[in-house]
């Protein structure tokens, strides 16, 4: 918002303070005036993080510090992410990289609901990594900890270790499992549960057709930040999804991006900070 | 599954051969996968990961739609891997995903990689589509088993069509009349003289004289007279109003051909939608107050069914008033930036709710309102508004059209105008003719005709007898709508004699509505703290215009619902911010049936032969019960079912109207995308009812699978997905930009059959059924050269491609309103992201040739199609302070049309404005005591579920798998009930807390308890969209074989079933009689552990 409207904005937060006292002076003042501001336009911040995200891939990967910023003020607790997460990595039951959070707080009718989102933190000293019997699982030259579908050996020991909860193993299942198939009046579950198996997925720009006994079912599975979709400059499926824009995605090496701004913010904190992991996933409260 | 064995070596290699190795050598393996090149090594030996372009980001792989998962209407861009819909995300030249949208003339190679925000429901449309349960053949109820059986056979599609076109012994239960019987009239000519002569008897007063016209009918058309429902009845007019056709969502498109089938072709006045079990009050307050003044009889013409909503985005401060716009509510992808924005900037917004959504969560004032007090609260901020005169008095004064010119207003108002008061019961307008400020002359206008016109002193001339305001202290007769005329600008508070009549101004009455009760009173019976409803009158009045109160679900389905928005809306109107930024907007779409000069295919026009249906429509909502042959001198009210003389597609009478033979028997009735069965309150009555042959001869579905209502039909028709099919999705009230999304065919099912209708394969749908049951009738406006010469009707784009090329042409004769040319690199990837489907959905020659062969036009028609609609530019929507897409005309805050109408239950005036009457009133009026139950109930809206259409979706269960019943700590506590305990809901109409549908199964109405703060003590609710019995929840038989249900489609809870049963007709929920809407919120329920 530009200067004028902050002043006049503050001006009547101030007036609401003091509303009680001075309401009998306000009888007489002008109290239906048109406003002539300007709409409220500016750019969507998805389209200015696209914007920011094809400048860092202009950069080589080593020189780009991928992070996340989430505004709980903003976020509403819809799990567009969690489902826009599930949808765009094919995700099966049991599987999930960005779950939400929801708490209810207060008394009634004092009451409030708290939502939290929360991907993998892509930690910079990440307790899951060093853990791993056959380094599967590592931070990428971009600063995103990944797994190495064709190395992981299904031991969950980074699970175990992972202080947030942030991966999930793979059992094989689908949600389209046990539905109706093999008759002609209705479509049946092997044409119907292709979107899932079929390999549309693209977790590190691999394509893989869902089989049993072929990567990633019986993997661990976590959050990647959609490297596949950075790669090509679209944001990560959380991010645009995001219906409250609550979810800040680029490069915090980028003095310009909308996250190097949001970090520096007074409200920002990380989870578990006592913990010394230094997540790359910020907080604004 | 591949079995690991059977495929070759390399790929054979799993998991456990890898621990055997690393079991044996994982230190060299670990080092060597350590490096990336050692990597690559092992990836190429296994052949594992295969590394593939990643298809999202080219735009040959994505087709720009519209969602369907709720009626929002988000644009969506649906990514297609080889023709398979593997990912949908936002459209991001949809103004509903992006804030500000991104410009239209961005080239779609360009928007590849951009993408706006959907909700987890939009996300999830896939598995709508890729459901399992569709339904590929036709199916017909198997011959011996009951309605709702669950027995099926698959039948062709040609042998379906000729069975309910002929009719016949269908079910070896007698007889069936089939369409052919129906379609009696065929003769347009004669049609439209028998309705002429109905016209002429309903418009008849003297009762004599009536008698004497019907006589004449009945001899003016003694041989037709078989052709009729009834003869001593001819006013319910022919056979062809026993088809009935009911829809659950439709848009238009699909809209425009019921319209062309049911109307103009086969002359039934029976198609109706689902307004009613939305928000139906809610759209007949907006028809109400926008009725228009009709300059030629100075009478009020009908008004446009809408409503208006906030302009969110630019709002200083909202009050939500039963609106939940974080889940549901058009919607969040459109509306939830903007107040998350709002909340960010310290905009301030209040919510008025019995349950804390998320909306209320993040509000800074939740107020908890008790269910159906809604116009009490409002009306008590009215009153404060006036006692401390806080209203935009110079706007209100503003009398009609030329006033708001000069003024520099977009609209005006009626509320100074002066109203007849008789018994101290407000009536209709004065007219100026009435205390003599004109005299009617004859005159003989420009064609030589003889009109009346009214002539003031001064000579001013007005072509009807005009209302009145004071001005100067002194009656004043001006012209409402001629933007020519004398600017009246009235006193606002009016209450004296002119003439002999009493007459107070509409905003008077108003007033004295709001002074019924003093603050405390109105406080207590909306059970919230006075404080809170002068603070809401407070904010409300201190931001001028950008203030406003947002309505939506939650005052409106109440039975009082009508006066509930109305009270709602009359506070927007104090503060004058309709049309104004920040304030109360409409939407507006591109005109889609070529009505605008220039446009290339005026679709309403062409047609030959089309019907025009005449009559009483089985709803009873297009004349007034007293004008009809209907009307009982002796005992007129009340009459068996109550008229809807200001409503219209009131859902929840449809089938209890048909169970009563109420006007007269429906024989076929249709249904289309219909979940009535499952989403309307006390829908167990209407099962009753559907389950019934006697009832209902012959009931067709069509549906995408076996729904809780299509299975209880004689015939299902498989139709297209929202992924597959066409439609004009239109807008919604908070979308301020001028807008046409088009939904159209992104994929298409493999092996999708298609049947042979006209000659030509098209893709089994609703456009078949219709275009099949048009081919064997013969219906007007169906087949070759049905849009003139060379322009068939034959596949779906036929009709559909036409809208699109209106929609592109635009709205300027001159056609400087087209959308650009596709240019040849467009073209291509229009083609190419359109290579997997069939040539029965995708054939650019037939494409092209359904838009004339222009190639001009065509390539603007690829360029909307290419961009999934038209979207206005973002900074074109505002001018200065206004909206440019304006309402721009009057607002009636007193209704001469409601008051006019009766309420045939009780025979009283319906009253015309805003006013409190207690909510939970049964057709009689009367309130209804359930003695015993002492919970009210209420539903509400999840964000990932819309009522009976997203339950196939197994992402949205996976975030909420069950429906809960939401209940306070409090409540609880003196129940026993602990969080996740096992309860039953039981009313008085439903005491045993089940759900009958039918051939002994009885669904306990039971469901966990979710005890919490976030609702109001003594207030219960649930979400919407759990707790099915059909829709591949549970087995049904169809030849013979078992197609087994999915349990996890059967989870609780649905408790439609408790909701409180209208105790007069018996057979139907609460309603609101005036504004229309399914009552939701009047039901007192028992809570127990069950």
């Amino acid at each position: 918002m530009s200067e004028p409207k902050e002043a006049a904005l503050l001006s009547k937060m101030a007036s609401e303070v003091f509303a009680g006292m001075i309401a009998p002076a306000l009888e007489n003042a002008p109290l239906i005036q048109a406003a002539e501001d300007d709409v409220l336009a500016k750019e969507d911040v998805l389209v200015r993080m696209e914007r920011e995200l094809k400048r860092a891939l202009e950069k080589s990967p080593a020189e780009r510090r991928w992070v996340m910023v989430i505004d709980l003020r903003r976020c509403i607790g819809c799990h567009a992410c969690t489902i826009g997460c599930v949808a765009e990595n094919k995700l099966p039951p049991g599987v999930v990289y960005r779950p939400v959070l929801t708490e209810e707080i207060g008394k009634y009718p004092h009451v409030a609901y708290r939502f939290l989102p929360k991907p993998c933190l892509q930690c910079e000293n990440a307790p899951c990594t060093p853990v791993c019997p056959v380094n599967a699982t590592y931070t990428n030259e971009e600063g995103v900890i990944v797994v190495d579908y064709d190395q992981c050996i299904g031991c969950r020991a980074c699970i175990s270790a992972c202080p947030y909860a942030s991966r999930t193993f793979d059992f094989g299942v689908n949600y389209t499992d046990k539905t109706v198939d093999r008759l002609t009046m209705v479509l049946g579950s092997s044409e119907a549960g292709k979107y899932e198996t079929a390999g549309t997925a693209f977790e590190y720009g691999e394509r893989r057709e869902r089989q049993q006994h072929h990567s990633p079912i019986g993997n661990v599975r976590k959050c990647h930040f959609c490297l596949h979709r950075i790669k090509v400059g679209i944001l990560p499926a959380c991010t645009t999804t995001c219906i409250g824009r609550a979810t800040y995605f680029g490069d915090a090496n980028d003095p310009d991006a909308l996250v190097s701004e949001l970090i520096a913010k007074p409200n920002v904190m990380r989870l578990k900070e006592e913990l010394g992991t230094e997540p790359r996933v910020y907080y604004l409260l | 599954m591949t079995n690991p064995e059977q495929t070759n070596a390399k790929a054979s290699f799993t998991r456990r051969d890898f621990l055997k190795i690393s079991g044996i050598a994982g230190g060299t393996l670990a080092v060597l996968g350590n490096l990336p090149q050692g990597r690559e090594a092992i990836r190429q030996a296994f052949n594992l990961g295969e590394n593939t372009e990643f298809f999202e980001a080219k735009p040959e792989n994505q087709i720009y739609s519209v969602c369907l998962q709720c009626n929002t209407g988000c644009g969506i861009k649906v990514k297609l891997y080889e023709g398979l819909a593997a990912k949908i995300d936002g459209n991001p030249y949809s103004p509903w995903t992006l804030w500000p949208h991104i410009p239209y003339q961005t080239p779609i190679s360009e928007a590849a990689t951009s993408e706006g925000a959907l909700c987890p429901k939009g996300q999830s449309g896939i598995q709508t589509a890729y459901d399992p349960y569709r339904l590929v053949s036709v199916l017909k109820r198997k011959p011996g088993t009951k309605r709702g059986e669950g027995q099926w056979e698959t039948i062709s599609f040609e042998q379906a069509l000729d069975e309910i076109v002929n009719g016949g012994d269908l079910f070896g239960e007698g007889k069936v009349e089939g369409l052919k019987d129906l379609y009696a009239v065929r003769d347009p000519e004669l049609m439209k003289q028998m309705g002429a002569a109905i016209k002429a008897i309903w418009d008849e007063k003297d009762a004599e004289k009536k008698k004497e016209l019907l006589k004449k009918f009945q001899e003016d058309f003694k041989d037709h007279l078989d052709k009729l429902i009834d003869p001593q009845h001819p006013d319910l007019g022919p056979k062809n109003n026993q088809l009935a056709f009911v829809w659950g969502r439709m848009k238009n498109g699909r809209g425009d051909l019921v319209r062309r089938f049911f109307d103009q072709g086969f002359g039934t006045l029976n198609y109706n939608g689902h307004t009613t079990v939305c928000q139906g009050s809610l759209y007949f307050t907006g028809k109400q107050m926008s009725s228009r003044w009709n300059p030629q009889t100075g009478q009020f013409d009908s008004g446009d069914k809408f409503y208006w909503q906030a302009d969110t985005g630019n709002s200083e401060f909202v009050i939500y008033a039963g609106a939940n716009l974080y889940d549901a509510n058009y919607g969040p992808p459109q509306r939830v930036p903007k107040a998350t924005q709002a909340s960010i900037d310290g905009r301030k917004f209040a919510v008025i709710d019995p349950r804390l959504s998320k909306l209320a969560a993040r509000a800074w004032k939740w107020v908890p309102i008790k269910p159906g007090t809604d116009a009490a609260f409002a009306l008590g901020m009215i009153r404060w508004i006036f006692e401390n005169e806080r209203y935009n008095q110079e706007y209100l004064a503003i009398a009609n059209q030329a006033a708001a010119s000069a003024a520099g207003e977009p609209n005006c108002s009626n509320a100074a105008w002066l109203v007849k008061v008789k018994d101290g019961k407000p009536t209709t307008f004065l007219r100026a003719s009435e205390i003599g400020l004109v005299e009617a002359q004859k005159e003989t206008d420009k064609e030589g005709k003889e009109v009346t016109v009214y002539v003031a002193k001064d000579g001013t001339k007005f072509t009807c007898d005009v209302p009145v305001i004071l001005m100067d202290g002194k009656p004043f007769a001006f012209d409402p709508v001629d933007p020519e005329a004398a600017p009246a600008v009235g006193e606002i508070l009016v209450d004296t004699k002119v003439g002999e009549f009493a007459v107070k101004s509409s905003l008077q009455i108003l007033k004295e509505e709001a002074e019924k009760h003093t603050l405390d009173e109105w406080a207590k019976i909306c059970d919230v703290k006075v404080e809170d409803i002068i603070l809401l009158a407070y904010e409300f009045t201190s931001h001028g215009r950008k203030a406003v109160i947002d309505i939506h679900r939650g005052p409106s389905q109440h039975t009082n619902g009508f006066y509930a928005n109305n009270a709602y809306y009359a506070l927007n109107l104090l503060i004058g911010n309709f049309d104004y930024a920040g304030g109360t907007v409409k939407g507006t779409t591109y005109n889609r049936l070529g009505e605008k000069a220039g446009q290339p295919f005026p679709l309403g026009k062409m047609i030959k032969n089309a019907l025009t249906p005449f009559g009483i429509d089985i709803l009873r909502t297009k004349v007034a019960y007293e004008k009809t042959t209907l009307f009982n001198k002796e005992k007129p009210y009340p009459t068996k079912r109550p008229w809807f003389p200001i409503a219209s597609d009131i859902y929840q009478e449809d089938v209890p109207s048909m169970g009563d033979a109420y006007p007269y028997q429906i024989k076929v009735f249709i249904q289309y995308m219909n979940g009535m069965a499952y989403s309307l309150p006390a829908a167990q009555t209407v099962i009753d009812i559907l389950a019934d042959p006697k009832k209902i001869p012959l009931i067709i579905a069509s549906d995408i699978l076996i729904g809780e209502t299509s299975a209880y039909a004689d015939y299902v028709f498989p139709d297209l997905s929202y992924l597959e099919r066409w439609e004009f999705h239109g807008t919604h009230p908070s979308v301020v930009w001028k807008v046409e999304g088009i939904r159209q065919p992104a994929i298409s099912l493999p092996n999708w059959p298609t049947v042979n209708v006209f000659g030509a394969a098209i893709p089994l749908s609703f456009e078949a059924l219709l275009l099949g049951i048009a081919e064997k009738l013969n219906l007007p406006g169906f087949g070759k050269d049905a849009f003139g010469e060379g322009l068939s009707y034959i596949y779906p784009e036929d009709f559909y491609l036409k809208m699109a090329a209106n929609v592109a042409f635009g709205e300027k004769e001159d056609g400087s309103d087209a959308v650009p040319e596709a240019d040849d690199e467009e073209l291509r990837i229009f083609r190419e992201a359109r290579r997997f489907l069939p040539s029965s959905v995708f054939d650019e020659k037939r494409w092209k040739a359904a838009v004339g062969n222009d190639e001009s036009l065509w390539r603007r028609v690829v360029y909307v199609l290419n961009r999934g609609g038209r979207y206005q530019d973002f900074a074109k929507a505002y001018k200065g302070s206004q909206v440019t897409n304006k309402y721009g005309r009057l607002i009636n805050l007193y209704h001469e049309k409601t008051y006019k109408s009766i309420n045939t239950m009780t025979g009283e005036h319906m009253f015309g404005c805003a006013t409190y009457v207690p909510a939970g009133l049964d057709y009689m009026d009367q309130e209804i005591k359930d003695e015993g139950y002492d919970l009210h109930l209420i539903t509400y809206k999840t964000i990932t579920m819309t009522k009976a259409r997203t339950i196939t979706n197994y992402w949205l269960l996976a975030v909420m798998p069950e429906g809960y019943v939401v209940i306070n700590s409090e409540d609880a506590r003196k129940r026993g009930i602990k969080h996740g305990d096992r309860v039953r809901l039981s009313s008085a109409s439903n005491p045993e807390g089940l759900w009958d549908v039918k051939h002994g199964r009885k669904i306990p109405i039971v469901g966990k308890a979710y005890v919490t703060e976030g609702i109001r003590p003594g207030v219960v609710a649930f979400p919407l969209g759990f707790g099915h019995w059909a829709s591949g929840s549970s087995d049904i038989i169809i030849d013979g074989q078992v197609v087994k249900g999915d349990t996890r489609r059967a989870v609780p809870l649905h408790a439609n079933a408790v909701m409180r049963v209208d105790p007069v007709t018996k057979n139907v929920t609460l309603s609101d009689l005036v504004g229309g809407s399914a009552v939701f919120y009047d039901t007192k329920v028992k809570v127990e552990k069950a």
